[in-house]
């Protein structure tokens, strides 16, 4: 059963882009609730995506049976937080402030990827969109935007000396 | 708190908060239904470490709030139109005003806020249950009477394409 979406292939090796598919791997590895979720990066021909691989803890809805809201919501905001994170010059842990995310086709219950898409890097935030499919890449199950914000030297020091 | 009040409502309700319970996703979070007081509802998670978002600080994932929000909007729709028929989340917005401490219960408290035929507008607001702090707060619409439409037949005949 092999899709446009579920083509894309692990990338690994010491090319720039399997360093930058590691990277994010690396960053992802470090959110226990991203490894719960079983989020994996993938290379497809035109970027990195992170894919979410199907199973029961993820039905929101059994007759259906489609994929929970809130699966989605989660996909979404760690697509964005790694992206906003590896491109960091600090590789600082971004925050995340808020986010908004429109539904537009029902999920069902099979392997979803998320690609991401920086709308600005700034020095104290970031604005990352995120693109949501399964089968058909154009045909896009959910889009959401996340803001976040990155630590800053003055943050740091206040959180110094609140300890 | 944590009391049930299922036995007083509606058979509507009362379907809705069995389905609710019984969502493999809210299974694997361990969401639980505290209450439905009129258009009202309230939630409850009880953090894990695998919900946190970084290995080294307590902090708990904003997804694991983002789900709990999507759950409790969902039957709050339930809660405010007394009637059973297949809905789905629109949009969803949320902002984190604090960060979520993982060893304190998470509150979601959502109200539907508004219903049309086609539309329930729903607010919800994460708390953290030892303080009554607000941790987030949510906007959603959902769509009601999905069936049939995009969410049933859209989409299906990809299946295997």
């Amino acid at each position: 059963m092999s899709t446009t979406g579920d083509s894309a292939q692990p990338i690994s090796g010491p090319t720039e882009s399997g360093k930058e598919c590691s990277d994010w791997q690396a960053l992802l590895e470090r959110i226990p609730y991203a490894r719960h979720l079983g989020l994996e990066v993938q290379r497809d021909d035109v970027g990195l995506v992170v894919h979410m691989p199907c199973r029961e803890a993820l039905i929101g809805n059994f007759m259906l049976p489609a994929l929970h809201g809130g699966v989605l919501g989660a996909l979404i905001e760690l697509t964005a937080r790694v992206a906003a994170q590896s491109q960091d010059t600090d590789k600082r842990c971004p925050r995340i402030l808020d986010s908004h995310i429109n539904y537009l086709r029902s999920a069902q219950a099979r392997s979803t990827f998320a690609s991401a898409e920086i709308v600005r890097q700034g020095r104290r935030s970031s604005l990352v969109r995120v693109t949501c499919w399964q089968g058909d890449k154009r045909k896009p199950i959910a889009s959401g935007q996340v803001q976040l914000l990155l630590p800053t030297m003055a943050a740091k020091e206040a959180d110094l000396h609140e300890q | 708190m944590t009391e049930s009040n299922r036995a007083q409502h509606s058979d509507a309700v009362t379907t809705a908060w069995q389905f609710t319970e019984q969502v493999p996703h809210g299974r694997d979070l361990g969401m639980q239904v505290v209450s439905v007081n009129g258009n009202q509802v309230c939630m409850r998670l009880t953090p894990q470490p695998w919900m946190f978002a970084e290995e080294d600080t307590q902090e708990i994932c904003t997804s694991v709030l983002y789900s709990l929000a999507d759950s409790a909007g969902g039957l709050a729709v339930f809660a405010g139109a007394l009637e059973l028929m297949p809905i789905a989340t629109l949009d969803l917005r949320m902002d984190y005003l604090r960060p979520a401490i993982g060893d304190r219960a998470l509150l979601a408290v959502a109200t539907c806020r508004h219903l049309t035929d086609e539309v329930a507008f729903i607010h919800c607001d994460i708390l953290s249950e030892s303080d009554s702090a607000l941790l987030a707060t949510a906007n959603a619409t959902f769509m009601r009477n999905t069936q049939g439409q995009r969410f049933q037949a859209g989409g299906r005949k990809k299946e295997g394409a």
